[in-house]
This record gives structure tokens, sequence and C-alpha cells, in this order.
């Protein structure tokens, strides 16, 4: 048996044993602590014994007698719950019959509104997508002791906002479960945008959100930005093998070679849209998604439907405003129709204080007077944007575009 | 967002933390003292507990510094202190916070008379494509 096989065994049921435990014993900290432990003792027994019939029920078994040990042994506030849940036996079905809700749980409690991003989304990682501490620091490039802070005080957060392994109520639902999209997009995000350092780590990041939002679709199959989220990623994944060229350097979009793009995702990514967009209220990740989609069928980037990728961020801008979809909406504008009135689009943004210092402002606009054929503003523009940028590649991109 | 705070100070002698070495510091009413030095105890403490601290070193004497400059396509080492400023780099904090008001917000709570704070942000290996 070899270590992978270990591996695939714990992280499809580390989410399950997990809510098992949840459901009983309700405090994350300690429930994943007790998790902890039986996966020690899984990687000693294991490879030794093999994997049981039935690790699930094993891992509950050893994580619950772990449970019941260290509320016997210490006097903290749990000894009482724990040992009271513990004279409970087990029913069959809740080894089997709550996978989908366990999982859906499992993201509402690390997801709870008590919490910051940044936690939900070590949260999440941790306690979902059953990734070590060390991996999810490693990914963030931060050192371990500053994510084990982080999980610790996320874990505190939700012990004192009275959380438990339940789910929202019908009113709270939308809220809740848009939280929980937009912390697999950010685990994307993180994964997607990056271009060096290393390459595995950012993968893994990708895949992780991506098999997140597969767990949440599996759950919730007719939450159409759930789909949409999952298109989005899919689509968006789908240009990895032509973002970075062989030296490491960004390549934009427009430069791309999109024979490397992957037509198994774009399939996968258009398909979902299909079945999904038609169904009323079309929210900002089907847009995203469908506007990525329409990049992933065009030939080239001059054949762009820009027409109707204008009309998606029009729309895009209305269902969920910001800077950043006015800026893209400027782009498209200017292809679809004329540089000067993509120009325009961009008016508003000039006098928002926060833009003023956002380099993706002024890299816009360079670009737009460009394609006008004023050379001498655009420069102007570019070389603000390169100074703003926090972003290594784009920096020596813009700054090669100086240079010319 | 990472971020990192640079102070720079000048304590006499060299010590840390810089301020119990600060002439104009020293010079504060006890209990102002107290004050700042229990403001910066508690944003220590905040960042630590938050997980935004990330790291953070106390540098040594200036004097100590070795410097390497090119000199006929070879390094040539001399004696620190690098500059006659009035101000050495005395030290440094990596915090990795939400964003550009948050870095704002920590990086005014290290500051104190005559040393200046300075919060520059990381440059990061990522990039958006479009």
């Amino acid at each position: 048996m070899t270590g992978s096989v270990l591996d695939d065994v714990w992280r499809r049921e580390a989410p399950h044993v997990l809510g098992a435990l949840l459901r009983r014993y309700g405090d994350l900290g300690d429930c994943e602590e007790a998790l902890q432990d039986a996966a020690e003792v899984a990687a000693a027994r294991w490879p030794v014994d093999g994997v049981p019939d039935a690790p699930r029920a094993w891992l509950i078994t050893v994580a619950s007698r772990r449970l019941i040990d260290r509320a016997r042994a210490d006097s903290a506030r749990v000894r009482r719950e724990t040992l009271d849940a513990a004279q409970r036996p087990y029913a069959t079905q809740d080894l089997t019959t709550h996978d989908r809700d366990d999982t859906l749980r499992l993201f509402f409690l690390c997801c709870h509104p008590a919490l910051t991003r940044p936690s939900q989304v070590a949260l999440c990682l941790r306690a979902v997508a059953g990734l070590s501490v060390e991996q999810i620091a490693a990914a963030y490039l931060v050192p371990v002791r500053t994510m084990t802070q982080r999980l610790s005080r996320a874990r505190t957060a939700l012990r004192q906002a009275g959380a438990r392994f339940v789910l929202p109520s019908q009113r709270d639902l939308p809220d809740r479960v848009a939280a929980v999209i937009d912390v697999c997009h950010l685990v994307f995000t993180e994964g997607y945008t990056r271009t060096s350092g290393e390459e595995l780590l950012d993968v893994l990041l990708v895949k992780e959100a991506i098999r997140l939002v597969r767990q949440l679709h599996a759950a919730l199959p007719d939450h159409a930005e759930v789909a949409g989220a999952l298109a989005l990623m899919l689509l968006t994944h789908a240009r990895s093998p032509a973002r970075v060229d062989a030296a490491g350097d960004l390549v934009p979009l427009a430069e791309q070679d999109r024979s490397l793009w992957r037509r198994d995702l774009i399939t996968e990514g258009v398909e979902l849209l299909e079945r999904n967009l038609p169904r009323g209220h079309v929210g900002r990740f089907q847009l995203q998604a469908a506007i990525t989609a329409v990049h992933a069928e065009a030939a080239t980037y001059k054949e762009t439907d820009w027409l109707q990728i204008s009309l998606l961020y029009d729309m895009l801008g209305r269902v969920a405003p910001s800077p950043a979809v006015t800026l893209n909406h400027a782009v498209a504008v200017a292809m679809a129709h004329d540089p000067a009135a993509g120009l325009a689009v961009l008016e508003p943004l000039l006098d928002d204080p926060a833009m003023q210092r956002h380099h993706r402002l002024y890299a816009v606009r360079g670009h737009l007077l460009d394609l006008n054929g004023d050379a001498e503003d655009a420069k102007k523009q570019y070389r603000i944007a390169a100074r703003l940028t926090a972003s290594m590649p784009e920096q020596r991109y813009l700054n090669r575009k100086l240079a010319r | 967002m990472k971020y990192v705070i640079l102070i720079h100070s000048n304590p006499q002698p060299w010590g840390h933390p810089t301020s119990d070495y600060l002439g104009a510091h020293q010079a504060l009413p006890a209990e102002v003292r107290d004050r700042l030095n229990a403001e910066f105890e508690q944003v220590m403490a905040e960042l630590q507990a938050n997980g935004e601290l990330l790291g953070g070193e106390a540098l040594g004497d200036p004097a100590n510094a070795r410097l390497y400059r090119w000199r006929d396509g070879e390094p040539l080492a001399s004696d620190g202190p690098y500059s006659e400023a009035k101000e050495h780099l005395a030290g440094f904090f990596l915090i990795d916070v939400a964003g550009q008001a948050r870095a704002e917000e920590v990086a005014a709570r290290f500051s104190g008379p005559d040393e200046t704070v300075e919060l520059r942000p990381l440059m990061w290996p990522g990039g958006d494509d479009q």
C-alpha cells in the first residue's frame, strides 16, 4: 500500500468523520484535534494492518475514544457534554446517510459570518479539504506558526459566537452560500494568479478550490451560482498552460497561444453553464463564467465577440458593481466600438480616491490610449502603473512596454 | 497582502527597544511613555493573535555593518555605517493583512518621537492575465 492510497482514503473520509464528530460533540477545535489524533493512529497502523473495510467507522471510533479520554483527563468546559454525548450509541445512519448535509454544514461552519475572510479560507482548507496546517501555510507563503494562530483564532471566534454544526435558516441561506462560494473563489484566485515560485503549491490551491466547489455543487446541484463558480474556475484554469512563458513571465490574454488551452476543461465549463444559465436570476459568477466562455470560444483575441462581452460586463456592473468590472467593461467597449468610447467608460473611476492609487486603472488607460494612437500619453500611464503595481510579473510586463 | 514595516531610528547608545535609548522618548512624561509602550505591546499581541505577524528582527549597531561596493570588477569591502544619515534601519516587521487600510492602521501604531516608520508593500510573484 502506498502513501498516496492512504492519503486518498484520508482526504475522502476526513470531512465526513469530522461531520459525524461535530454532529455529536459540537466543538470544532476539539473535534479537529481528535481527528488529528485518529489520523496519527491510522498513519501508524494502516500501512501495517491494511486499510480497514470501513475506514470511516474506524476513524470515528478512534477519534471518539480520544475525545472521551481527553474529557475524562481534564475538567475543562467540554467534559460533561462530551461524556454525555458519548453515552448515546451511534446510529448506523450517523455513518452513512448524512454525507451531503455534513459537507454543507461543515462549509457553513467554516464560513461563519463571525470569522474574517482569511480565517474562513484557512478553516475551509483545513476542515473541509483536509489539508495539513503545513500545506496551507506553504501555499499562502506564511510561517506555520502564523497559520496555526489564524486557525486557533478562528476556532475561538466560532466558540465565542456560539456557532453550531447546523444548516442555516432559509432566510440566511442565500448569504451563507454566497460566503462559501466567495471563499472557494478566493482560494482559486490565490493559486491561479501565481506565476512563479513553487509551481506545485499554486496548482495545489487551484485544484483544492475546484475540488471544494465540486463538493458544494454535488451538495447543492440546483444552485445556479455554485454551478457558475465551478464553470468560471474550469474555464479560467483552462488558460493555465498558456498564461506563463518559458522564462516565467506573464502572458496577457491577448497574446496567449490558444492552442495550449485545455479543451476538456472548456467543454465541461461550457456544458455546466448551458445547463444552468436559463434559470431566472443571473448572478455574478455565472456572468463572469459566461464572459470567460466567450473568450474560450474565440479563435483569436481580435475575433472575440466583444459586443457580447461588453453586454455581459454591463449586466455584471449592475449585479455586482466594482471598479474591476468597470475596467474590464471599458476594454470590452473599446474593442467592440472604439477606444474613445472605452476611455469614456473609465471617466468616473478617475475621481475615485482608492482607484487613484490602483495600478490597473493606469494600465488599462494606457492600453486604451495606445489603441487610440496616443503613444506619448499611453507611456505616461504605463509609467504610473508600473510604479504602483505590487505584482512582479505585471511590473516586468509594463517596464517592457515602456522600454519599447 | 504582505507589507514590511521598517523602523528608522538612531538610539544612543544603539539598543532595543529603540525607544529606551531615544532622548525625545525619554523626555516624555512617564505616563505618556507607559501608554506608548503599552500600545506597542498591544499591537504586537494583536498581530500575533490574529495570525497577521509573519516575523520581525532587530538589527545590530550600524557601526558593525560591512559594506561591499563594486570597484574595478571586484567587491571592495569597507566598514559601516552605510550613510551619515540621521537615522538608520534599526529593525523590521513583516505583516500579512487584509489590505492597505489595515496595514496603515498597524504602521501608525509603531511610530514614536524621533523615529521614522516606513510602510512598504511586498512585491508578489503573481499577476492577472486580463
